[in-house]
């Protein structure tokens, strides 16, 4: 069942200046979605398209088969959302803000939300202001899972947060998921976060969908390769490659990320560039995403 | 249990999962009949998507490394004796295999090569 359905959406700020070109995005029931690119990449574009907080200028966005921007509360009422840069209002208590939310959702779990005020050790009576930005961030956090949303969807949700606090908000979801099958579309810089969460990685890269990946079929059916520079045009004869995702020149070599496998990688470059010496091998997201990220296409 | 995941190594968390769990059996701390932790238990202790943890569990089952009775705790299989052998020599093979590329591209005759091999196995014995 899809739950999320985004199709050819476009969206800039600036006339000539696109942030997202083109995206598709499908995400099925009970699916994790990582969804990685640079500051800047439009991953907030996205998440707040799909929210119904922003309008794209062309294509078409469903949730649960509904449009966010024509049902807004039936979409909302089914959506949990944390993001970076949420704001709670300060002057409020905690108890207030869980109250605030409990009324708003008539699927409110209450046991739920007191295990959960338990665990993150909040003090109802603590007004907003006063905590510490990983205390606020759980807040937010509890006030997005109670209702028990079918579709949680979390904007760097880990951003400044210490790797604790990061690590009990990535079991608190791992719990939700497995509870209740909760569908998840997060965005997070912190890869190994990623790599722990996800069954599914979508990287955004110059406003278009680059990557779109079981986490297991990159780790297996990607490869960067490392090879010599020698003969001139090195570079651009691996670029010409269909399979070749980008090439960073270092001072030693050039690295390309390739969608094969190392055997098939480094086969494909001794038959099209007459090359023996390249070494490839599978690598982390973190490796995979800096050589593509700060190559060139 | 003894299984810890290392998710930035590039190699797939399911894959270390199963190979550590095949490790442990192969090792003797698992035996025949031992229960393994359930899936939601063992994720949120690593750290990682349940999901990760049950494609391990599945292939370990279909491997018949794992076996699963209805209403039970997931539990080691009974293998042969001869299984076991293999799946010792299979380990350790695997964990060689590094040590056998880094001697070749060192220019390490086999027969050197083995000396060391037996040197370090001495050393780590006296300890």
């Amino acid at each position: 069942m899809s739950v999320l359905a985004l199709s050819d959406i476009h969206r800039s700020f600036e006339p000539g200046v696109p942030v997202l070109d083109g995206v598709d995005l499908n995400v099925d029931a009970g699916e994790v979605v990582g969804l990685l690119g640079r500051n800047g990449a439009g991953k907030t574009t996205l998440v707040h398209i799909a929210m119904g907080m922003l309008h794209q200028q062309r294509g078409t966005v469903e949730v649960f088969g509904l449009d966010p921007h024509r049902q807004p509360v039936e979409v909302k009422k089914r959506i949990g959302f944390v993001s970076e840069n949420q704001i709670l209002p300060a002057f409020l208590k905690v108890r207030d803000v869980v109250e605030l939310h409990r009324h708003l959702f008539s699927s409110w779990d209450e046991e739920m939300a007191a295990t959960l005020a338990h665990r993150f050790g909040l003090r109802p009576g603590a007004r907003i202001k006063t905590l510490s930005k990983g205390q606020a961030r759980q807040v937010a956090l509890l006030c997005a899972l109670c209702h028990r949303p079918e579709l949680l969807l979390l904007d760097e949700p880990a951003g400044g947060l210490d790797a604790l606090a990061r690590r009990e908000f990535l079991e608190t979801s791992i719990q939700a998921l497995s509870d209740t099958g909760t569908t998840i579309v997060f965005s997070s810089h912190y890869l190994s976060d990623v790599e722990r969460l996800a069954d599914r990685v979508v990287m955004l890269h110059d406003s278009k969908v680059l990557i779109d990946n079981s986490i297991d079929e990159l780790h297996e059916s990607f490869s960067i390769a490392l090879v010599p520079h020698r003969p001139q045009g090195t570079s651009d004869a691996l670029l010409a490659l269909p399979e070749c995702l980008g090439v960073r020149v270092r001072s030693d070599a050039v690295h390309a990320v390739f969608s094969l496998h190392p055997d098939d990688a480094c086969a494909l470059i001794t038959q099209k560039l007459g090359v023996t010496d390249a070494m490839c091998r599978t690598a982390g997201l973190e490796e995979m995403f800096i050589e593509i990220a700060g190559g060139e296409r | 249990m003894l299984i810890v995941v290392d998710p930035s190594s590039g190699v797939p968390v399911f894959r270390q999962v199963m190979d550590q769990v095949r490790f442990h059996i192969a090792s003797g701390l698992l035996k025949a009949g031992d229960e393994l932790p359930p899936t939601r238990t063992l994720s949120a202790e690593l750290g990682v998507n349940p999901m990760t943890i049950s494609k391990a569990y599945n292939l370990l089952e279909r491997d018949g490394v794992l076996e699963r009775r209805p209403g039970r705790p997931l539990v080691v299989a009974a293998l042969a004796s001869e299984e076991l052998e293999l799946e010792r020599l299979e380990q350790l093979r695997s964990h060689l295999s590094g040590a056998v590329r880094a001697a070749q591209q060192l220019n390490f005759k086999p027969g050197e090569a083995v000396k060391v091999f037996r040197q370090m196995l001495e050393i780590n014995k006296e300890d």
